[in-house]
């Protein structure tokens, strides 16, 4: 079964569409990546597709439930990270996920042993008890996905994860992305080329709210004779504006 | 419920692990409490003016108190809803009613216990400057600016939604000021008479203060307290009403 499903999803923002008619599918347990500069229109798709912002047209499937209809059967399967780091600032971190579990409608007893697994998975036992506040970017990452997966999602929405860290919290981030793979179907947004090559199944290139191409990255760089994805995007970057299509 | 009390904690965490709100609800009334006594003690008796004699400034710097409350309120929400904690929660199965109780219950118990803790100050201020006031009373000015309490509560997330994160510390300063103003705490609008006094009477604010101070003087008759009282309590039912109205409006906006 495909974990998401969308069908001409499409979001105008005025005279701006911000995500153009999207056919695409994503099995259960696929790592998808969203590739695409600022502006591509990512965050508007994930926003669709977590139930946080209504189609202007079109509709997904997530989990089998309408995006459109069933906005709340959508909330109870899919965890997201948000953009911006959204960590409740002076909440410890052992806090923060006990909130996050709690508003989820975790029981006491579950919520007691999610905390526990995430800390261990996210190797917090040290700062558990620190404010979030005072850890650093990384660490508020971590968090923050940590909190996206403490109610056992179908699906993980993690938009642009490593934006902004240095480059070794973005690798240590990796590491625990890495980790999740096959466990759970991830849909990651990123605009860093060599991080959708390094960790996804399938990418799909979006350009201008379109999605201009998409395939594991070894299909792309084939299919554009480029011998990395940075260049194989660029080669369908100026297909697409020159009005051609590209697909994998 | 258990959803709407864990954001309610969040909320109240938020407020006390903050050091500036010890700074605004607590140390600066209290400033105010000392410094209006010392004002007090250089007006000579015959200008027959009692607005600072601690049997009518307590309860004046009470209320004061509770416009600081508001104003943090307005700064929670508005910085939350600027940020994206609060999509994440969006993203969750809570409901617009989990966010609005969420955001009043913890500034309801603050304020509560700030009127207490002001309360106890004013006691000591009056067995040094007289004339001393009864625990009775002070508790009883607790138990009624609750209210009050509750109407900040909702400006604060009424203003709070409307106000961008930006304009939000701007304009919550000018509501305080003209809360202050127009709730006579620092002059008495009565003998100002004319358009002002209209105003006074047309805002919720004098009828908190003269309460309070009804209710500290153990002055329990229906037109110094319980005619107040009463109007402060419609008040502050319309305008949290207004505020949960207005939040939930703006919240399918945003997830539209
Ligand atoms: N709420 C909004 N109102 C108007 N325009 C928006 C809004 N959200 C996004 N946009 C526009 O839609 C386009 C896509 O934005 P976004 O999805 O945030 O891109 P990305 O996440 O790929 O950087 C941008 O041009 C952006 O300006
Ligand atoms: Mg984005």
């Amino acid at each position: 079964m495909n974990a998401i499903e969308t069908r001409g999803l499409t979001k105008k923002y005025g005279p701006k569409t911000a995500a153009d008619n999207l056919f695409f599918s994503i099995p259960e347990g696929e790592f998808f990546s969203l590739l695409g500069v600022n502006g591509a229109g990512k965050t508007t798709t994930v926003r669709m597709l977590t139930g946080l912002s209504a189609p202007t047209s079109g509709d997904a499937l997530v989990g089998g439930h309408s995006v459109v209809h069933e906005r709340d059967a959508v909330r109870r399967i899919i965890g997201i990270s948000p953009q911006d780091t959204a960590v409740a600032a002076n909440l410890t971190v052992r806090e923060n996920l006990t909130l996050i579990g709690t508003v989820c409608g975790l029981d006491r007893m579950r919520l007691e042993e999610r905390i526990g697994e995430m800390i261990s998975l996210f190797g917090m036992a040290e700062c558990a008890e620190s404010r979030a506040k005072t850890l650093s970017g990384g660490w508020q990452r971590k968090l923050s996905i940590a909190m996206a997966l403490l109610s056992e999602p179908q699906v993980l929405f993690l938009d642009e994860p490593t934006l902004g860290l240095d480059v070794l919290a973005r690798r240590d981030l990796w590491r625990v992305i890495e980790g999740l793979r096959g466990k759970i179907t991830m849909v990651l947004t990123t605009h860093y080329m060599e991080e959708a090559e390094a960790l996804s199944d399938r990418v799909a290139v979006m350009i201008a709210g379109k999605i201009a191409a998409l395939g594991s990255p070894e299909e792309l760089r084939q299919a554009t004779g480029a011998k990395d994805l940075e260049n194989a995007f660029i080669a369908i970057a100026e297909a697409a504006q020159k009005g051609g299509d590209l697909h994998a | 419920m258990r959803k709407m009390l864990a954001f309610a904690r969040r909320n109240l965490y938020e407020i006390l692990r903050d050091p500036i709100s010890y700074v605004f609800c607590l140390a600066f009334p209290l400033v105010m409490l000392g410094l209006m006594t010392l004002i007090n003690k250089s007006i000579p008796p015959e200008a027959n003016m009692t607005l600072f004699r601690i049997d009518r400034l307590a309860g004046g710097i009470a209320v004061f108190g509770q416009s600081f409350l508001m104003l943090f309120t307005v700064l929670a929400v508005s910085k939350d809803r600027a940020g994206s904690f609060l999509v994440r929660l969006y993203a969750t199965p809570m409901a617009a009613s989990d966010f609005t109780a969420g955001y009043l219950l913890p500034v309801l118990l603050l304020s509560a216990a700030q009127t207490l803790l002001l309360s106890a100050a004013a006691l000591l201020v009056s067995l040094v400057s007289g004339p001393t006031l009864s625990v009775g009373g002070l508790f009883l000015m607790t138990v009624t600016l609750i209210p009050s309490g509750a109407l900040f509560a909702g400006l604060g997330l009424l203003f709070g939604t409307l106000f961008s994160e930006k304009a939000a510390p701007a304009l919550s300063s000018i509501i305080i000021s003209l809360s202050a103003i127009l709730g006579g705490i620092w002059f008495d609008p009565d003998s100002a008479g004319g358009v002002l006094l209209k105003i006074c009477k047309a805002l919720p604010f004098r009828y908190a203060v003269q309460s309070a101070r009804a209710a500290l003087v153990l002055d329990l008759g229906w037109e110094a307290w319980g005619f107040p009282l009463t109007v402060v309590i419609g008040s502050a039912v319309l305008v949290t009403l207004a505020a949960s109205l207005v939040f939930r409006t703006r919240m399918r906006a945003d997830l539209n």
